[in-house]
């Protein structure tokens, strides 16, 4: 694939041809295909100037097109002064023009956009620099890639070269004493002295941080990051693709900081969640906005208690979100806008922050690459579990003995002794011993392979990248895969001198096969796995699924504890999502200083599902006389999402140095969503899952339409390059709201002080320092869904008939929700205040953050009597805070030819109150039963209290047990145990890189929040608790503590009576845990070959890495399970455990190889 | 500068269209799949299929008042054990309050006043009363004190945390509710023929809301027989159900299905026996009714061993579960009282009585009767029929009754009428075999035999021996649901406090 770039000879004359073809009217694609044959030139100028000197034209072309000059001005100066009058002319033409009397000539260097200009008298013949001394050399990075576009000049001249696609250069220099100076963005400037040397190589070494760190900010305005007065977090493109996740995001936990980011415990495609400062709304979903290349994208999540509610034979699987669509090699860069300042020109839904993704779309100038990128990860299912092993199957101290017993999930049993049977299904004597390894038992090791092929190229006038890309996974639930194929491709091209065209379509196509059931009992695996009884053999269970009849073998009295085997292979679900969403921005310069870009964004996709539930089912009802049981559900869903903007930006600078860049722009909303599914009960044949083989047909369809028009203005003041103000006002319109209140307007204001620019005499060791503050408004309908305003009613599916048979309608009103036709939108308010400092040559960077983020008015459905009618009620009420303050420390300790050890820690704490309810309201429950686990928020307090059933204590915080029967008894109120929402949330990165050999590990923690744990509750009340041990020897238990009547309690309770009473009176107090964690959470070790590749091999890079993902948990307080197995992307539902599958710890590697 | 001049005046010129900036909205936020508006009528039918018991029934109901019980604790212990179960103690709650009320909530409002120019739809509005009294009955029967006056108004009136009555406002209220809604109801106005109960037949309309006002009356007979007598009174003098046909039945089918047989045939469909007091009362008088009801897997070792090939109806082969036994209790006794397990004891048939499309009966002609007969012992009513002629209706009717669930229920006259005379209603011993049959009559309506056992005291049963019981005595009410605790706490505590506890031996007003 080797790409020879040629240097084009002088005067290509035959090339204004094209420059006539090429009209401001081509359509993109044509554009795209001339950046691969970007070596012609059209690069157009005009000129209308009489009396200027050819510097000044020199510097006029510059100005207009890419090139640069390289010239000696002496030799310009005699050149003396012209008339120029062009138009639209290649730059070419122009130079013949302008030198046609003139002793001077030139070349052009299409590679590099460099044009030298020698004057004729000291030619010789060749039109090329003196011969003085040619050096030759190879420029590459600290890791041994070659370096293209690297500029070399000789020192006190113009003149220079660059490096070539392979990294290589050539020049002449006068004499020996020639200082060749080296230099290229991002990287350290160096300077070497020729000597007697013919060759020259260099290793360039990358600024620690560069200060001129660009940000892609809101609405895609790249900014330096010095000039932004909020906080932001940037990944680079190889964080997120060498050490990867299935869901990208969550392979970023603990990368940044004060952005909490919580995998699923819902197998390969499963939904990610990420909050960033916590969470502004009581609401159930504060996720960021997800923008990709300057657009919002659909980020609607298909998981556990996520934005989209199930129809039909309801089953809680994963399904993904909208950041599942994205293959990580894709990404060029990604930035984390945290505060309602960054976000404040994305509007409502950025009041949670954005991420904000750039994909690539090929770099200028940089000829043609080929990508391949290659990862693997074998992924093993993790074991937390510390059971009791003692007490094998059984009830009430009896392990089973007769035919089909069914205490499949109790352990309640017998004291294992050698030599014990026990009799399981129809009869089958096995031994009465303990079953261990449960989890690696029955999950499998899963493995997920991505490859991703890229092309790009990059010419004069722009560039495009393509790549292709096929994801693999199977999970560690067996028969359940995903399978991701996209294609992306992004483009940029200059079409004239004022007119650029970008752009870029992703298309994916995602096959999610068998996505694990959580957060219930019927057909999920994991319940199921964790709370089986500790002697039950997995081969019987696998073996004896099914009866004589095909049904499922009952193998406990809890039959919705479906057999995992069945789970796993009698049950499907199928999920394909086809998805294309893409932007094109067209921008016109009318001058230097002011622009208009137009741009149109659109992300649709549809989304094909069908699922069963087995016929045969033990907890499926009968079916009547004549059919089978089991369910059958067709869905097809379509969502658009729509959004164009327009820009008008101006920029100028004055003398005084003062300077002003201001930008207006108006954005359009358009989002709909549409389904139709169909779900069918019970068969007419057996097997067969089809709608027409259904007895009962219920068919659904809903539509959704939400628009938000938006007029925004932004304003830049700076002086000099140390003093920045920015400004932003912004006016949303919401279609979900009243006309009165369907407005709002929000300001933002901005400013930050690069003190150590600013003052004369700044100590040497700071090498940089910066104080921001910032206040912004975000205002917000909180996404409330569309129609919320009014009452609707619902005609059923079915007829009923009246007692003559004649079949009648029956109506209902499907709402469990009061709707509030007087809803006005939230508004939060936030303040922050941050310093960013470096020190010792950027060896040493400290940065903080603190922020005051207060929500006012929010809109939420908070929990109602249910005597009303209803079950919640959307109201506007209410205020909370969330304070915080979020840290970066970076260093380099050591930093030498050989060795090189970074080091970062961040660390964010977010502090939550609940300020107001609305008048007379002092508590809410926004998720969670009531008698068993709330989320409640209450004033006072923090955000997402975990509230528990507890057991009854007396004055003396004794408990209190039944004076009849001796169980514990429950208080009449539920105890508030702590909030759901980490306190403290970060990470400690090291790498080290040793004669480029790398290794670096990611430590990360969140603390100071809870959990009530739904898997450690049924291991208690099924006897395979630890804590369930006291007792067995009687099979009686005597709780420690009082009788109602206050004294000490004497009475005896069978043992499994006890413990099932945290289930009957339902007591959740026991399984409230701290909810903290440290883990190790990756390591990646890595060396990059290209320097031992033989130097004509058509090879030019090749890295491989190894890597290791969750590798391990350091500490955490909750037994048996993992904290983060969460698997609802509900915030009112966070801390709520119920057993999600085991998280696992991913090990492989990345290949990447560059042609 | 001429360009820049013509783009900042396009541009401008949009900027000048900004009144326009939410255009469209109305039209993008118009519901396009769900109606604004509705015939209350269908509302009604809803509110109607809705009135069947729910599940949880099975759970608490049937169980304390000894007709069908489960060995098996958990989610499934209740009444079984005489305890609490605080995740199944919110069904009657739920299912009333949430469909019931809410629907009939809505078909009053929109038809206590007949619109300008819209049709009359009185007889539906009065037709809604009876049935809110009904709900109301099995609500404030099952908890005490509830949520009345304000109940189901979070829409109309947007009150979220309804203030909780107490049970004598309420009972007073519902019976001048069904005595004016029952009144008021005119053959000679439209009639709603979409109606699921009745076709919109008026006259049976009128009769069911007098039987219901007879049951209302009847049930203060402890608390306040004066008030009783007078509303017993005027139920009777409206006229009451006087045939099978006029009995307010729910039909389900198998697209609207039993709840409480529901339970019956899914995940339970084993684990639910008849209990030893009910199948020895029925066998005790060769009632057929026992071979109509019931159904013994003989020699099941096993819950799959309970297949049709062992399934025996023979009344001497009945045996009924004993009560106070647990899963690990029961293995012994059943193995004692002869049997292969527990599997063993009979069941209520749950491809009969217990079939998943079984009609639920609201209020039927043979319970009407047997309050009638008790009015006539007590002397409240003094005319018509005498009561051991009632009686004996009564039990004729139920009888007859079982046909409806299956060919193979159905009792033959001849066995009807050999029963009756068997059976006839025995001096000085009236009040209780009235009752006795009242709790045959009621069997699968678990609220209404629960509540009619508290009030009369009959059947005489053995409270509840279980070992591990919460209360010792009879369960006198079931506890309010955690929801109530958590959401509507001020008000729920006042309830409380009136009524002296929330325990399930805590009484209600009506029987004290």
């Amino acid at each position: 694939m080797k790409f020879n770039y040629k240097v084009i000879p002088v005067g290509g004359l035959k090339l204004p041809k094209i420059l006539l073809a090429m009209k401001l009217t081509i359509v993109i694609i044509v554009a795209t295909l001339s950046a691969v044959s970007a070596n012609t030139y059209s690069q157009m100028v005009t000129i209308r100037e009489k009396n200027i000197s050819i510097e000044n034209v020199l510097s006029l072309i510059e100005k207009q097109t890419n090139y640069h000059f390289l010239y000696d001005k002496r030799d310009i100066s005699k050149a003396g002064t012209i008339n120029v009058d062009v138009k639209n002319v290649s730059v070419e033409l122009v130079l013949t023009n302008c030198f046609k009397d003139k002793p001077l000539t030139y070349k052009v260097f299409q590679s590099t956009n460099t044009i030298v200009i020698k004057s004729l008298d000291n030619l010789n013949t060749e039109l090329s620099p003196p011969k003085d001394i040619i050096i030759k050399g190879t420029v590459s990075d600290s890791r041994g890639l070659t370096l293209p576009g690297v500029s070399i000049k000789i020192k006190g001249t113009m003149v220079g070269v660059s490096t070539d696609i392979d990294g290589k250069y050539s020049i002449s220099v006068p004499n020996a004493n020639a200082i060749l100076v080296f230099s290229s963005i991002g990287f350290n400037s160096q300077e070497i002295t020729v000597g007697d040397r013919s060759s020259v190589d260099v290793k360039m070494t990358e600024e620690l941080t560069s200060l001129t760190e660009i940000v892609v900010t809101a609405l895609g305005i790249k900014k330096e990051a010095k000039r932004l007065g909020y906080a932001t977090a940037t990944v680079n493109a190889q964080q997120i693709s060498e050490n990867r996740t299935v869901n990208f995001m969550s392979g970023l936990v603990g990368k940044m900081p004060g952005v909490n980011i919580t995998p699923m415990g819902t197998g390969p495609a499963g939904s990610s969640k990420i909050r960033i400062r916590g969470q502004s709304s009581f609401g159930a979903q504060n996720s960021p906005l997800i923008v990709v290349n300057g657009v919002p994208i659909n980020n609607t999540t298909f998981g556990v208690n996520g934005d989209f509610g199930g129809q039909g034979a309801v089953v809680s699987t994963d399904g993904g979100d909208g950041l599942s669509s994205i293959n990580p090699d894709d990404i060029e860069s990604m930035t984390v806008l945290k505060g309602g300042a960054a976000a404040a020109l994305y509007g409502s839904r950025a009041q949670n922050g954005v991420v904000m993704i750039t994909t690539k779309s090929g770099t200028a100038n940089k000829g043609l690459g080929v990508d391949y990128n290659s990862n693997y990860t074998s992924d093993t299912p993790l074991d937390f579990t510390d059971l009791q092993y003692e007490y094998g199957q059984g009830e009430f101290g009896v392990r089973p003995t007769t035919p089909n017993p069914t205490s499949g999930v109790w352990s309640f049993g017998e004291k294992f002794q050698p030599g014990m049977t026990q009799v399981l299904y129809d009869g089958v004597t096995a031994p009465y011993e303990p079953v261990t390894d449960r989890i690696k038992k029955f999950y499998q090791v899963g493995s997920t392979l991505t490859n991703t092929v890229s092309v790009s190229n990059g010419g004069a006038n722009g560039g495009f990248n393509l790549s292709l890309a096929n994801m693999d996974n199977s999970s560690i639930q067996p028969n359940s895969k995903f399978n991701r194929k996209t294609i992306n491709l992004g483009f940029n091209q200059k079409i004239s001198q004022k007119l650029s065209v970008s752009g870029n379509i992703a298309y994916s196509s995602e096959k999610n096969t068998n996505p694990v059931v959580v957060g219930g009992q019927d057909n999920s695996t994991p319940v199921v796995i964790y709370t089986l009884s500790n002697s039950m053999p997995f081969d019987l269970l696998s073996s004896k699924r099914f009866d004589a009849n095909g049904d499922e073998f009952v193998w406990s009295r809890f039959r919705n504890r479906t057999n995992p085997y069945m789970s796993s292979y009698n049950r499907f679900e199928n999920i394909k999502r086809d998805r294309v969403f893409g932007n094109i921005t067209a921008k016109y310069n009318f001058t230097d200083w002011l622009y208009l870009q137009g741009r149109i964004g659109q992300d649709y996709f549809s989304r094909d599902r069908d699922f069963n539930d087995p016929t045969g089912r033990a907890s499926n009802s009968a079916a009547p006389a004549g059919f089978v049981n089991g369910r059958y559900t067709q869905e097809v869903l379509r969502s658009r999402e729509l959004n164009s903007d327009f820009l008008l930006g101006a920029s100028k600078s004055f003398k005084n140095g003062f300077a002003f860049d201001a930008t207006v722009g108006g954005n359009q909303r358009y989002s709909s969503f549409d389904r139709n599914s169909v779900t069918v009960q019970d068969f007419v044949v057996r097997n067969l899952y089809t709608v027409a083989n259904g007895r009962v047909k219920d068919p659904f369809y809903d539509l959704s339409e939400v628009k938000i028009n938006s007029l925004y203005a932004a304003a830049e003041l700076s002086y000099k390059s140390y003093l920045y103000l920015n400004l932003t006002a912004r006016n949303d319109w919401f279609s979900t709201l009243s006309p009165a209140n369907r407005s709002i307007l929000y300001p933002s204001a901005n400013a930050s002080f690069i003190f150590s620019e600013a003052f004369e005499g700044m100590p040497k060791w700071l090498s940089f320092g910066k104080i921001r503050v910032g206040y912004s408004q975000v205002g917000s309908d909180n996404s409330v869904g569309p129609y919320a305003n009014s009452l609707f009613y619902g005609v059923n599916n079915n007829l009923f008939p009246n007692p003559s048979g004649a079949a009648q309608p029956v109506g209902s009103i499907p709402s469990g929700a009061v709707p509030n036709a007087n809803l006005k939108p939230s508004r939060v308010e936030e303040s922050e205040l941050g310093l960013e400092t470096k020190f010792f040559g950027n060896r040493l960077g400290f940065e903080v953050t603190y922020y005051n983020k207060i929500t006012n008015d929010q809109i939420l459905a908070s929990q109602i009597s249910d005597a009303s009618g209803f079950t919640s009620s959307v109201i506007n009420v209410g205020q909370s805070r969330n304070t915080g303050i979020e840290l970066m420390l970076s260093g380099t300790p050591i930093l030498n030819k050989n060795f090189r050890w970074e080091t970062n820690f961040n660390f964010a704490q977010n502090a939550t109150e609940v300020l107001d309810l609305g008048e007379g309201v002092t508590e809410i429950v926004s998720g969670g039963a009531a008698g068993s686990n709330s989320i409640r928020q209450t004033v006072g307090q923090s955000l997402n209290g975990l509230y528990a059933t507890a057991y009854l204590r007396d004055a003396q915080g004794r408990q209190v047990f039944d004076t009849n029967n001796g169980r514990p008894l429950r208080a009449p109120q539920a105890l508030l145990i702590g909030t759901t929402i980490p306190k403290y949330v970060g990470g400690i990165f090291n790498s080290f890189n040793f004669k480029g050999v790398s290794l670096s590990g990611l430590i990360d923690f969140k603390l100071g929040h809870y959990l009530g744990s739904q898997t450690n509750f049924n291991l208690y009340r099924h006897g395979l608790h630890r804590s369930t041990l006291v007792g067995r020897e009687t099979n009686l238990v005597t709780g420690v503590g009082v009788n109602q009547q206050g004294g000490p309690n004497t009475v005896a309770t069978p043992l499994q009576t006890f413990y099932e009473t945290v289930n009957t009176s339902s007591i959740r107090e026991e399984f409230a845990h701290n909810a903290g964690f440290w883990k190790l959470r990756q390591i990646t070790m890595g060396y990059d070959f290209t320097k031992m590749l033989p130097s004509r091999l058509f090879i030019k890079g090749l890295r491989l890495s190894a890597v290791a993902n969750n590798v391990a948990i350091l500490k955490k307080w909750v037994p048996n399970i993992d904290p983060e197995m969460a698997n609802s992307v509900s915030d009112n539902q966070e801390g709520l455990e119920n057993t999600g599958l085991p998280t696992s710890r991913s090990i492989g590697f990345n290949l990447n190889v560059r042609f | 500068m001429k360009k820049i001049t013509l783009y900042t005046i396009l541009f401008l010129s949009t900027i000048c269209l900004l009144p326009s900036c939410d255009k469209g909205f109305e039209e993008t936020n118009t519901n396009k799949t769900l109606p604004i508006a509705l015939d209350p009528a269908f509302l009604m039918n809803n509110a109607i299929i809705g009135s069947s018991a729910p599940a949880e029934t099975m759970i608490f109901e049937l169980a304390i008042v000894q007709q069908v019980i489960t060995p098996f604790g958990g989610v499934l212990g209740g009444g079984n054990y005489n305890q609490d179960n605080k995740v199944r103690n919110q069904g009657v709650w739920v299912r009333y309050y949430q469909t019931v009320i809410k629907s009939l909530s809505a078909v009053i409002n929109e038809t206590a006043t007949t619109k300008t120019g819209a049709p009359d739809r009185s007889n539906l509005y009065q037709s809604a009363r009876i049935m809110r009294a009904y709900a109301f009955m099995v609500l404030t029967d099952t908890y005490g004190d509830v949520p009345y006056f304000q109940a189901g108004k979070g829409f109309s009136e947007n009150i979220s945390v309804p203030v909780y009555d107490s049970q004598e406002a309420i009972y007073k209220d519902i019976i001048k509710e069904l005595e004016s809604a029952s009144a008021a109801l005119n053959p000679a106005k439209p009639i709603n023929t979409s109606d699921v109960l009745y076709g919109g037949d008026i006259a049976q309309w009128k009769a069911f809301g007098y039987s219901l006002m007879l049951r209302a009356g009847m049930r203060l007979s402890k608390v306040d027989p004066t008030l009783a007598q007078q509303t017993v009174a005027k139920a009777v003098a409206g006229g009451v159900i006087q045939a099978n046909s006029g009995s307010a039945v729910v039909r389900h089918t198998s697209l609207y299905q039993n709840a409480v047989n529901g339970l019956l045939n899914g995940s339970e469909a084993n684990n639910y026996f008849l209990a030893k007091p009910f199948t020895d009362f029925l066998f005790a008088k060769s009632d057929p009714r026992l071979r109509s009801m019931s159904v013994r897997y003989v020699g099941a070792a096993s819950g799959p061993q309970q297949s049709p090939s062992r399934a025996d109806f023979t009344p001497s082969v009945q045996r009924g579960m004993p009560m106070g036994f647990d899963n690990g209790t029961i293995v012994a006794k059943a193995k004692l009282d002869g049997l292969a397990s527990f599997y063993d004891y009979s069941q209520l048939d749950r491809f009969r009585l217990g079939r998943i499309d079984a009609p639920m009966f609201l209020v039927t002609n043979a319970q009407t009767k047997l309050l009638l007969a008790e009015a006539r012992v007590r002397g409240w009513v003094t005319t018509g029929s005498t009561a051991a002629d009632l009686y004996a209706d009564a039990i004729r009717a139920n009888m007859a009754e079982m046909a409806v669930f299956s060919p193979a229920s159905a009792i033959a006259s001849a066995d009807i009428e050999t029963f009756v005379t068997a059976n006839p209603l025995s001096v000085g011993n009236e009040i209780k075999e009235i009752n006795e049959q009242y709790w045959v009559a009621t069997l699968l309506n678990g609220p209404e035999t629960f509540a009619n056992l508290r009030r009369s005291g009959f059947p005489a049963l053995t409270p509840n021996p279980y070992q591990g019981r919460d209360v010792t005595p009879f369960v006198r009410k079931l506890t309010y649901p955690d929801s109530e605790y958590a959401i509507n706490k001020t008000n729920l505590n006042a309830a409380i406090t009136k009524q002296g506890g929330d325990k399930l031996d805590t009484r209600v007003w009506w029987d004290k």
